[in-house]
Parts: structure tokens; C-alpha cells; sequence
């Protein structure tokens, strides 16, 4: 198997925190990750250590590189959308555009005007005339155009509206994705990226809680939705999460028999949310 | 070289303003100096009544003297204003070389790009050390063409031979290549400066100007200071040091008398005797081939190369 990134131990230290604490991880290759956690929890600091943005201890290679050494070679095969819009604010579209194309290798100027010919921008604005949607936008199709091996979005529709969100989804699935091609996403809307990804991480305080394939996910965890009446039945099969919603008890649980839970009232495939708050929660429950 | 040229083209770009529209206001100011100087000469209260009157007289000076007055105009006095002004452009274009990006935070995106940090400190070194003053030299030689276009069609007119009155002994690509040889040799000499002021930039967290001045204050003061409490006395205090090294650019600032009673030009400011201020390009190679430059190499190098090691780690927090 060929792992796109592959951690062994990753720490990174502040002065007086640690950020990322001892992580193992292995991402092959073809897959879309979804890097899911509460704010601070140390994901963009992990995505800073593979992206060689940032000093780390213990073992790291990402496409055979190590970052922390290679970044300007890795660059070559790796294109990131950091947090928020970051793009030069003085430089013009067509400036932004030839620069992209004499230094990246794997830039298509081509594929880069068509994803800019249903936006608004046009090749004579300054990032700083533009929206910051529009930012968003024009770092999207500028990154999209670049032929790489492992794409990192770093919340990458902040400040986008609906309509631009789902078609960045759509077009990232189905012009984009590949076999060949790895995606790690950030992003707090779980939801809206729920459907596309085919691997989940959760990380809580610098840990990872969860690493899963979306297939895993659906095998291994059931959501029972109970009356108030089972309720104390279902609280004795150890669910790891229990919530309530309009009076109705609602129960998540890992390997759980579901022919027992059946018994005891509906059983639903749990969202990544609502699996996410279970495993943020997990043990108080 | 095709990245470095697309980083070298995206120091320009951003910094047109400073690059390319200063020296052509200058240039302008220039030209306009000029018009307005050959449009009011007839109400000047002087010895001529006309510029019909000074051209003739003009035409019976000593061609040989006349030709060293040309000459050291061109290349001593004309370019004074690009020089000096080149010397605010390259210190405020270094001091915000590795600063507005990380302020911006447009260093991630940057950072995205597969082009190593040492290219990027490279290319911005390479705009402040080649590209501007190129630039510069360039509108100063354009302007000076104008100009003399100029004064040859008013010349002309007056019924004279423009060609024999300054155009043809004046030796302007000699000039024109000592003020370019100069500048590159400013370059060199400044290097050290140029350093420290790429350090700063990597460093400060805000307002650059005030770290790149400050400790070398502090440092002068108290060497005064400790100069003030002891009996025997410190040769030089770092306000010496870079006062002598400013003194000794091979940049060439005036027009002065270097000893033989010839008119000449002179390098930097004659306020000290380690090197001859005739300029001429042994005296700049001198200079860039002494122990001084090669302390001055050594200085640049401990700067430039931590101001390496902090962009490295400039997107850590």
C-alpha cells in the first residue's frame, strides 16, 4: 500500500503546550480525509508540520519527502489553501496567474480561466478589489488548475456563500478527485462534506480520537432513537453518547448487536456531526 | 532561472511604485526644470542678456575644459538626485522585504509555491542589489538623452553647432558607465547593511524601521558612554564605524579636486584617508577587494543568513 502521508510520533511543541501530541498516522493514497476537531485542537498545526510550515518532532514523510527539509520540492506535488484567503492583496489576477504557471510546473492556464469564467473576477482586478468570496473563489481555481498528488484545504470555503460551497464540492468530486489523488479537508461545516469523504479523523486536544474509513463509520456506529420509556434499557448497553431531542432519548453506540437494539425503538446511521460531538463528549456520557 | 526570473518579476510588480515611477518622476522633474529654466533665462537679472548670448559664449571657452565640466556634470552632478533617492528606495524596499507578507499573511501563499526560501531571499537581495539601481541607471541615462535633446534644439536654433558645443566632448557612455559601475559597486560595499536590514525585516513583529534603528543606537550610545567612563579612550564606536563605512561608498556623490588641481569625480564623502575618493573604477574595485569589504561580506553573511533561518520558521505560529 502507498501512503500518501505516513506519521510516526508527530509532536509539535509550543513553549508551553503541545499542539500535536504523538500521533500515528497512516493516509494512502485516493482517498478524501476529512481532519475533523474543535478549534485548537492542533489541526492546522498538524497540517503546518506536513505541509513544512512548521518545525516538529518525531517521523514525518509525506510522498516519500520530508517536509520540514523538503518543502520547496514537495510544493511540486503538494498545493494547500491555508485557513483563510491569503493571497497577495497588491497583485492582479493575470500577474497571480503567470507567476503560478513559471513557477508550478503542473499549472494549467487553461483549467485555471475556466473555473474563473463563472465567477465574477476578471484578469484585470486586484485581490484587494475583490470580495473576500471572491478571493476564496480565484484561490480555489488557481489550485484546482494545479495537477498534484495531495491537496490540503484548510477551511477552504470560509466566507463562501451556499450556492458557490456545493458547486466547489461538486466540481472538487467530479473534474478533480482521482484514484491517483489524495484530499484532506478542514472544515467546521461538516455537513456539506460529509457525503464526499471516504475517511474520517477526528482530533481532540492534539490527539487523534477517531480514524476510520466513511464505510467503518456506517458498519461500527448505530444511532437508536428511543422513547423515554426505554430509555434506562438503552442507558444499560453502554451507548457511548446519549442526547435528547423534542422528549425522544437518542442513543449512539460502537459495535453494537442491532438486532437488541431494534427491539428497543429506531436505528439510524449516524451523521459524522453527531458522531463527531459523541466522540468530543465520549466517556461522559 | 525561469522561478527566479518569475520571483524577480514579482518583486518588480509589487513594487512599481518605488521601482520604476520614482526615478520617472525624477526624471520628469527633471525635464520639466530644464523647460522651465530655458523659458524664464531672458528674465533672469544676469550677465547675459539672451541664450542666444551665453551660447556664443559658451562656443569660445576651452573645448578640452569644457569637455571635463560635461563630463563631471553628467556623471557627478546629474545623477545625484537618482542616487540619493535610490538609497530611500532599496532601504525601505529591503526593511519590508520579508515583513509584508507575513503581516498580510500572504506568506502562505507563497509558501505554497514550490520555490525554496533561499530563491525568495535570493531574489528579493537580487532586486534590492541589481534590479532597482538598473532601473534607476536606466531613466537617469533617458532623462539625460532628453535633456540633451533639448539643449540641442535650442542650440540648434540659436544658429549653432550643438555637436561641437557639448554633445561630442563630453564622453557621456563614459560617464553614463561610471555611474552604472558605481551603483553595482554600491551594491557590494552596502551588503552588510543590506543584511542586517533583511534580518529585521524577518524578525520584527511590527514597525521594522524602528528595530533596524534602534539597536545600533543603543550600541553607539553605550560605547559612547563607556568611551565617557574610561581614562583611555575607544578608537570608534559603531556611529564611527558606519559613519566611515558611509564615507567610503563607491558611490560617487560630487564633483571635487583630487590633488592635481584637475576637476574630478568623487567617491563617497573624502572624510577619511583609507581609500582614494577619486573615481575612478580601480579605487571601486579597491575598495571591494579590501579587508574592510571582506569584514563587511563576513557581517552580511551572519545576517543574511539568520534572516534565512527565520523565514524558514516564519509560518510556525
Amino acid at each position: 500500500m502507498n501512503n500518501v502521508i505516513e506519521a510516526r510520533g508527530l509532536t509539535k511543541r509550543y513553549k508551553r503546550t503541545i499542539a500535536v501530541d504523538n500521533i500515528d498516522l497512516q493516509i494512502p493514497s485516493g482517498r478524501i480525509v476529512g481532519l475533523i476537531g474543535p478549534n485548537g485542537a492542533g489541526k492546522t498545526t498538524a497540517l503546518k508540520a506536513i505541509l513544512g510550515l512548521a518545525n516538529y518532532e518525531g517521523e514525518l514523510s509525506v510522498l516519500g519527502k520530508n517536509p520540514a527539509k523538503d518543502r520547496a520540492s514537495l510544493m511540486e506535488e503538494v498545493c494547500f489553501i491555508a485557513d483563510v484567503a491569503v493571497l497577495p492583496r497588491w497583485i492582479r489576477v493575470w500577474q497571480l496567474i503567470e507567476l503560478t504557471e513559471k513557477i508550478h510546473s503542473k499549472f494549467s492556464r487553461e483549467k485555471c480561466l475556466e473555473y474563473l469564467a463563472s465567477t465574477k473576477i476578471t484578469q484585470d482586478h486586484r485581490v484587494k478589489q475583490l470580495s473576500k468570496g471572491m478571493v476564496v473563489q480565484l484561490h480555489l481555481a488557481i489550485v484546482m488548475a494545479i495537477d498534484v498528488k495531495l491537496l490540503i484545504l484548510d477551511e477552504p470555503t470560509l466566507g463562501l456563500d451556499i450556492l458557490f460551497r456545493k458547486q466547489f464540492y461538486t466540481n472538487l468530486l467530479n473534474d478533480y478527485f482521482d484514484e491517483e489523488r489524495t484530499i484532506i479537508i478542514t472544515t467546521h461545516q461538516v455537513e456539506e462534506i460529509e457525503h464526499i469523504l471516504s475517511d474520517l479523523i477526528f482530533i481532540q486536544d492534539g490527539r487523534i480520537a477517531l480514524d476510520c474509513s466513511m464505510e467503518k463509520v456506517q458498519e461500527n456506529y448505530v444511532e437508536l432513537i428511543v422513547a423515554p420509556d426505554n430509555a434506562p434499557a438503552a442507558r444499560e448497553l453502554k451507548p457511548l453518547y446519549e442526547r435528547e431531542l423534542f422528549g425522544r432519548h437518542i442513543f449512539l453506540y460502537e459495535n453494537a448487536n442491532r438486532e437488541h437494539l431494534k427491539e428497543l425503538g429506531e436505528l439510524h446511521t449516524p451523521s459524522v456531526a453527531d458522531l463527531f460531538v459523541a466522540t468530543m463528549n465520549g466517556g461522559a456520557a | 532561472m525561469s522561478r527566479l526570473m518569475a520571483l524577480l518579476k514579482r518583486e518588480y510588480w509589487e513594487n512599481k511604485g518605488a521601482f520604476r515611477t520614482t526615478p520617472l518622476v525624477i526624471g520628469g522633474i527633471y525635464i520639466v526644470l530644464t523647460l522651465m529654466f530655458l523659458i524664464t533665462f531672458n528674465h533672469f537679472d544676469n550677465e547675459f542678456q539672451s541664450l542666444k548670448e551665453l551660447t556664443r559664449w559658451l562656443t569660445q571657452t576651452d573645448v578640452a575644459l569644457r569637455g571635463d565640466i560635461i563630463y563631471a556634470v553628467t556623471a557627478g552632478v546629474f545623477p545625484g538626485l537618482f542616487s540619493l533617492v535610490l538609497g530611500f528606495v532599496v532601504f525601505f524596499y529591503l526593511l519590508g522585504s520579508l515583513y509584508d507578507d507575513r503581516k498580510d499573511r500572504s506568506i502562505l501563499f507563497w509558501k505554497s509555491l514550490p520555490a525554496s526560501d533561499t530563491l525568495t531571499l535570493g531574489s528579493k537581495l537580487l532586486s534590492a542589489m541589481v534590479v532597482a539601481p538598473l532601473i534607476f541607471w536606466v531613466i537617469y541615462v533617458l532623462t539625460y538623452i532628453v535633456i540633451m535633446l533639448i539643449f540641442s534644439v535650442v542650440v540648434l536654433s540659436l544658429g549653432e553647432n550643438p555637436w561641437t558645443l557639448f554633445l561630442g566632448i563630453g564622453s557621456p557612455f563614459k560617464a553614463w558607465s561610471m555611474v552604472l559601475a558605481s551603483y553595482l559597486a554600491q551594491s557590494v560595499w552596502y551588503l552588510p547593511l543590506y543584511g542586517w536590514l533583511m534580518l529585521v525585516s524577518s524578525f520584527a513583529p511590527r514597525i521594522p524601521l524602528l528595530f533596524a534603528v534602534l539597536p545600533p543606537v543603543v550600541v553607539a550610545v553605550l560605547q559612547i558612554w563607556i568611551e565617557f567612563l574610561q581614562t583611555f579612550t575607544l578608537k570608534k564606536n559603531l556611529f564611527g564605524i558606519i559613519g566611515e563605512w558611509w564615507a567610503n561608498s563607491p558611490m560617487i556623490t560630487s564633483v571635487g579636486n583630487h590633488g592635481d588641481g584637475d576637476l574630478g569625480l568623487t567617491l563617497g564623502f573624502p572624510l577619511t584617508d583609507t581609500f582614494s575618493h577619486e573615481a575612478t573604477i580601480v579605487n571601486m574595485l579597491d575598495r571591494l577587494f579590501s579587508t574592510h569589504m571582506l569584514i563587511g561580506l563576513a557581517v552580511a553573511a551572519v545576517f543574511l543568513g539568520t534572516a534565512l533561518w527565520l523565514r524558514r520558521r516564519a509560518t510556525e505560529s
